[in-house]
């Protein structure tokens, strides 16, 4: 069999109901156990996780090490990437506001350190503040955020980790002008894109074209679909519009999904067509929504994967 | 699965009530995640009425046209086709006028022979190696078989065995905990008073379990009889008079009485699980086992979650290859 240049990750959401009712994987080792089988059953190779999670990992399995353990005793290779959901904040934590840089990259430091006993390949952020607390998004806003993460980046290269950027729809760098001045502004060697299918097409930029246009900037993937694009004002609610806007109670589906936005196959083919090679995460955040469920999802969307993706490119 | 024995999943899980599991894309969508677990063969329930679109051969080609439509259809979910087929004669179906029949009474085998063929027939068409029948109704509608009963149960599937037979599909009587054959002196009589060429034994380790058979000890010593496997696991076994609970569908194996115990079925590898599962998958390799060998989840929890633990336990603890 030939080398497979494409692996298959998959990020940390999940929801399952117990004698607890309804519980994510972190819940109890039982309910982690529980999750990395099924990750492992359909297929996956991998996991990603959140930064917000570091504490449970030292609580709960010593550390971001021995969580990894656990991940491998279920058969998995490893954590590919952590996703540092920051909590913004224009008092203290704002990339496009300059007075509060040091705290940011302080908090890098400390973050990597945490990190730092196992290999991760990305670091991901979404580069800027909630769009309502960006807007209007200036060039000036734009550069004073590259430059953020640029530092950001060294640090973060300095532990063999890419830092790498996911652009929400509701986040301050979501449309496609303003993607692409951010990445001419931001230096390769230190700030990668990390392409959400999803999050693009909600935000009216096509994640094929975009892919296409900084191939050699992006390190991985998001693989998931929505039906929905964002109208009116959905991209500018409090805290977070993928919860709070108006418009759509659901944004997520998995791969595959009917009426899905998304154009898998031409992403494939692009992926193909760069010869990228390395870990996608299949994601479907919130599939429990409207009776979705994470189990059927997540086998749904290998199924995908396993049947018509890698037809195209494995 | 890629293995020397033959795995496949059964579907019954999913359909728990009668307009659940109706619409083909939500039936595709349990295809692939049973595809994406590995099974490429699944088990079909019987049923009655217009729902029920995955349980009755003439409505299931009512829905797909034709046997080669229907294999179309499973083929979308990456599922390549049907292993077997489990029909209750003594379930009372609308297409039947809600006929109420019973194994035991020899005034009921000439209808029960005929609803059989259109199932044989479907196994036929879909190419479903066995039709898997509960061979007598409940232990608390009927009093323990004495030879006279076995034997007349017996020739009631003789008959249909000779049917199935004739079109190459095997016949597998599925013990279960509730049934009126508990004993295993009983499930032995049963099966002598069958023509081990027409008829053999669908063996399910936790309904064995359950009802106080050991599946190992069991397959060691009948495994030429033993031509289909349900294979889950339990936590329970009955004290040894529940199954003669009346009502025992609900008030035992639902929890409506004695004990209370809501689940008794559970997933491979589940904690406390009183099945040796990696003895008898052995004692089936060691035997070099021929026949399907179905997981199952059956009334147990998320039907998603438990065929992805299931397949994770196959992989991992059984060596079973994905592919």
């Amino acid at each position: 069999m030939s080398e497979r240049r494409i692996k298959w990750s998959y990020m940390d959401h999940w929801r399952s109901n117990g004698p607890a009712g309804p519980v994510d994987q972190w819940h109890s080792h039982r309910t982690m156990s529980a999750f990395l089988k099924q990750i492992k059953a359909v297929g996956f190779d991998a996991i990603d996780t959140f930064d917000f999670r570091l504490w449970q990992m030292y609580g709960d399995y010593g550390g971001p090490a021995g969580y990894q353990q656990m991940v491998q005793d279920h058969g998995l290779e490893r954590i590919v990437n952590t996703f540092h959901a920051a909590d913004y904040d224009l008092r203290d934590y704002a990339p496009h506001v300059p007075e509060t840089h040091e705290r940011i990259l302080e908090d890098f430091r400390v973050t990597m350190g945490h990190w730092s006993v196992i290999q991760l390949d990305n670091i991901i952020v979404m580069p800027a503040t909630l769009y309502y607390d960006m807007e209007p998004v200036t060039a000036d806003k734009l550069k004073i955020t590259a430059e953020l993460w640029n530092q950001v980046g060294e640090i973060t290269a300095g532990y063999g980790v890419r830092l790498t950027c996911h652009h929400e729809f509701f986040c301050g760098i979501q449309s496609e002008p303003d993607i692409d001045t951010f990445y001419a502004y931001t230096d390769p060697r230190y700030v990668s894109l990390f392409v959400d299918t999803a999050q693009h097409c909600i935000a009216s930029v096509d994640p094929v074209a975009l892919y296409r246009r900084h191939a050699h900037r992006v390190s991985g993937f998001h693989f998931k679909d929505t039906r929905d694009v964002a109208t009116g004002d959905d991209h500018r609610h409090r805290p977070d519009s993928e919860i709070m806007a108006p418009t759509t109670g659901k944004w997520f589906y998995e791969m595959g999904t009917p009426h899905g936005l998304v154009d898998f196959e031409a992403m494939m083919t692009a992926v193909r067509d760069n010869e990228y090679r390395g870990w996608i995460s299949v994601e479907h955040d919130k599939a429990n929504k409207d009776g979705g469920d994470f189990s059927e999802a997540t086998a749904v969307a290998r199924w995908y994967a396993a049947n018509v993706l890698e037809e195209i490119y494995r | 699965m890629k293995d020397t024995l033959r795995w496949a999943y059964a579907l019954n899980q999913w359909n728990f009530r009668l307009d659940v599991f109706v619409r083909h894309s939500d039936q595709l969508r349990a295809l692939k995640t049973l595809s994406a677990c590995g099974f490429d063969h699944v088990e079909l329930p019987a049923g009655t009425g217009r729902w029920d679109n995955l349980a009755r051969p003439e409505v299931i080609l009512l829905n797909h046209g034709d046997h080669a439509g229907f294999l179309d259809f499973l083929r979308r979910g990456s599922v390549r086709g049907v292993s077997s087929v489990y029909w209750d004669p003594g379930q009372p179906v609308e297409e039947e006028g809600w006929a109420f029949r019973s194994t035991a009474n020899r005034h009921d085998h000439d209808a029960i022979v005929e609803s059989a063929k259109p199932f044989v027939e479907f196994c036929a068409g879909v190419g479903a190696e066995q039709l898997v029948v509960r061979p007598v109704g409940s232990a608390w509608m009927s009093p323990p078989p004495d030879a006279h009963g076995l034997r007349t149960v017996g020739e009631l599937w003789n008959r249909v065995g000779e049917l199935a037979a004739a079109v190459g599909v095997g016949l597998a009587l599925h013990y279960d905990c509730l049934g009126a054959v508990h004993t295993e002196a009983e499930l032995v009589g049963l099966l002598e008073a069958t023509d081990p060429a027409l008829v053999g034994l669908a063996l399910d380790t936790a309904e064995f379990t359950i009802g106080g058979i050991d599946p190992v000890a069991f397959y060691q010593r009948h495994a030429g009889r033993v031509t289909h496997v349900h294979l889950k696991d339990t936590r329970y076994a009955d004290t040894g008079q529940e199954y003669r609970m009346p009502g025992a569908e609900t008030t035992m194996l639902r929890g409506g009485a004695g004990r209370r115990i809501e689940r008794w079925f559970f997933e491979l590898g589940t904690e406390g699980g009183l099945v040796d599962v990696k003895a008898f998958v052995a004692a089936l390799r060691s035997r070099a086992y021929p026949g399907w060998v179905v997981v199952e989840s059956d009334h147990g929890g998320n039907p998603a979650e438990l065929a992805m633990l299931n397949s994770w336990y196959l992989q991992y603890e059984l060596s079973v290859a994905k592919s």
